[in-house]
């Protein structure tokens, strides 16, 4: 259906895509994942002509779109495409949106257009909608019209690019389940999402992109559970943890608990081991903030928070410059201990720091510290 | 008695005066359009005044679009020439501009003032209408073009269908604006002997050493003609508005 051969294409002197090679079959959905920045979209935009590759070929139904003789407009009426901006016809009703291209280019008597458009409409639940505006809509029913339009065109593939990274979080997944529908169909799809659940489930095959190129393609399963290669290694761990670096005495603790709470969202954690997360994180931040550093030099604290899928544990690892202190050693012996008196032994001290550290042991079912050359290093499991 | 009195001078003189001033205001009227016909005067300066504009709206809608045109072209010599036109013409008064055609260009021609006015105000509204349809073309929203072009609707297609009609509910407004600035223009027709509203107006004010009445009268026609430019780009409720 469509084969790419040696495309290539870059901007000025920046190259965007070297000698890439992909061939997509008929009733494939593809999902095209990857780092920002490594021309998911720009790939897209070559298939149907938006942009011109430099070099290579590009077949669609054996048809070679990088030949100056070709009718594009005819090779696009087959081609649909979502925008990450919805780009509906501002002007014009929803319904009009979406017969628009059937009447005036495939000819379609406007009556059999507008019952098909219905049909589509329905299926996406949005038939009461057919008289509004695009302004007059949210994001997610923007988005699904705009699916709906590229669909009205009865097209043998659609290019969705980033579909709903322009959403609101609470719309992404209406928009998405229509997509999935769709997919259901057999219609051949080719999505650039940075949804990775969504690409791991709906996609038949995945092509991460990364150096100029296709870097590592195969089933979700083999992308997400075992990639070969180095940096589809990098970034599927980088997509199952979160990190932040604390770098300043007056860091932003809301903006660390929210990034968390994001993370912990993602990956369907439940909301008290979140609540203990953000406990620890704190309660450790504070106790290193004030002991270990001496409140002139820049402090330099690494967390990475990392989500076992199998135990179904938050691993929290702290690591940090400055001086070693081991501030499990001795409580590890009194929280062992009745849980009570401890509590009171050393809430009798006055020393809040040190309530902290022992909120943190108790809460923690596996606390570890380790100190190599001058980094410390803790290991906190929830 | 003496407030009663007092009373009854001041309602007499209240009388008068009002008399005075009905029987002022009818013999304004009557000297001033009805003596010698003058109402028939009025009415063609009205004609005039309205071919000048209607005319030189027309041509200048036309040179516009080519200016327009011209600036998107993608040739540089025609977007320098463009440019170039719409900065001079722009910058020179429409005054001068009507007497250097009429006084310096076309002179010997012996061609009709009207025409002369026409052509002017038809090369000075070009450049200012041109500017209007350059902004409401950049206003259109980019991607909405390219997923036309997707949907695989030709260049001119999508010009058609997407920037066409969007541009035009941009510069509606504008344009309209435009249309009313430059019915006011043309009463300095009057300065190359056209005899357009403005001018038989002050030749009526200075026939019958009058003038209040008739300037007044004047002054309501051209609002009265601002009034039906605004009625005409509003005509119908449009449902077709831009939106975002």
């Amino acid at each position: 259906m469509i084969k790419v051969e040696n495309l290539s294409k870059s901007f000025g002197s920046l190259k965007v895509l070297e000698n890439v090679n992909v061939e997509i079959k008929k009733g494939e959905c593809v999902a095209i994942i990857g780092p920002s920045g490594t021309g998911k979209s720009v790939f897209l935009y070559c298939l149907n002509g938006l942009e011109k590759n430099d070099g290579g070929n590009i077949y669609i139904n054996g048809t070679n779109i990088s030949d100056k003789n070709t009718d594009i407009n005819k090779i696009r009426e087959k081609m649909g495409m979502v925008y990450q901006n919805f780009n509906l016809f501002s002007h014009l009703t929803v319904l009009e949106n979406i017969i628009l291209a059937p009447v005036k280019i495939r000819k379609i008597p406007r009556d059999k257009a507008i019952e098909r458009a219905l049909k589509l409409l329905e299926m996406v639940c949005l038939v009461d909608k057919k008289n509004s505006y695009p302004d007059e809509l949210s994001g997610g029913q923007k988005q699904r019209i705009a699916i709906v339009r590229a669909m009205a065109m009865d097209p043998e593939v659609v290019l969705f690019d980033e579909p709903t990274s322009a959403l609101d979080p609470t719309m992404v997944g209406e928009v998405l389940a229509v997509i999935r529908n769709f997919a259901k169909l057999g219609f051949t799809m080719l999505i650039v999402t940075h949804e990775m659940n969504f690409a791991k489930e709906v996609a038949s095959r995945i092509l991460f992109m990364d150096e100029r190129g296709i870097y590592e393609s195969g089933s979700p399963d083999e992308i997400f559970n075992n990639p070969k290669k180095e940096r589809t290694k990098a970034f599927i761990r980088k997509l199952k943890t979160f990190n932040y670096n604390v770098n300043s005495y007056n860091f932003d603790l809301i903006e660390m608990n929210s990034q968390l709470e994001l993370f912990c969202f993602k990956y369907a954690i439940e909301r008290k081991k979140n609540d203990y997360a953000n406990l620890v994180l704190e309660e450790m931040i504070t106790h290193i903030l004030k002991y270990c550093y001496d409140g002139k030099r820049p402090p330099n604290i690494d967390i990475t928070v990392e989500y076992g899928d199998i135990d179904k544990k938050i691993e929290i690892e702290i690591i940090h410059d400055g001086k070693t202190i081991n501030p499990f050693e001795k409580i590890s012996f009194e929280a062992a201990g009745k849980d009570g008196e401890a509590l009171n032994a050393n809430g009798g001290d006055g020393d809040d720091d040190d309530m902290g550290i022992f909120i943190v042991s108790n809460i923690a079912t596996d606390v570890n510290f380790k100190s190599e050359n001058g980094l410390n290093k803790y290991k906190i499991k929830i | 008695m003496f407030s009663n009195d007092r009373f009854e001078v001041i309602s007499q003189v209240n009388k008068w005066s009002v008399m005075d001033f009905f029987k002022a205001i009818s013999e304004s009227f009557y000297n001033n359009l009805i003596a010698g016909n003058s109402y028939l005067l009025i009415f063609s300066g009205v004609k005039i005044t309205l071919i000048i504009t209607i005319s030189g709206l027309i041509i200048g809608t036309v040179l516009g679009a080519l200016l327009c045109a011209m600036h998107y072209s993608g040739n540089k010599l025609l977007k320098f020439i463009s440019k170039a036109y719409i900065v001079i013409v722009r910058g020179t008064p429409i005054l001068l501009l009507l007497m250097l055609l009429f006084y310096v260009v076309f002179a010997r021609s012996r061609m009709d003032a009207i025409y002369v006015a026409v052509i002017a105000f038809g090369l000075n509204s070009a450049s200012h209408i041109a500017e209007i349809m350059k902004a409401a073309l950049e206003a259109v929203d980019p991607g909405q073009i390219m997923a036309a072009r997707t949907l695989g609707f030709t260049k001119y297609g999508a010009f058609y269908h997407i920037t066409l009609p969007q541009a035009g509910e941009y510069a509606r407004p504008v344009y309209q604006n435009a249309v009313i600035n430059l019915i006011q223009w043309t009463s300095v027709v009057g300065y190359i002997t056209i005899a357009d509203l403005t001018r038989v107006i002050n030749s009526i004010g200075a026939r019958t050493a009058d003038p209040f009445f008739v300037i007044f009268l004047g002054i309501l026609i051209y609002l009265m003609l601002a009034y039906i430019t605004y009625l005409i780009f509003n005509m119908a409720d449009r449902k077709k508005r831009v939106r975002r």
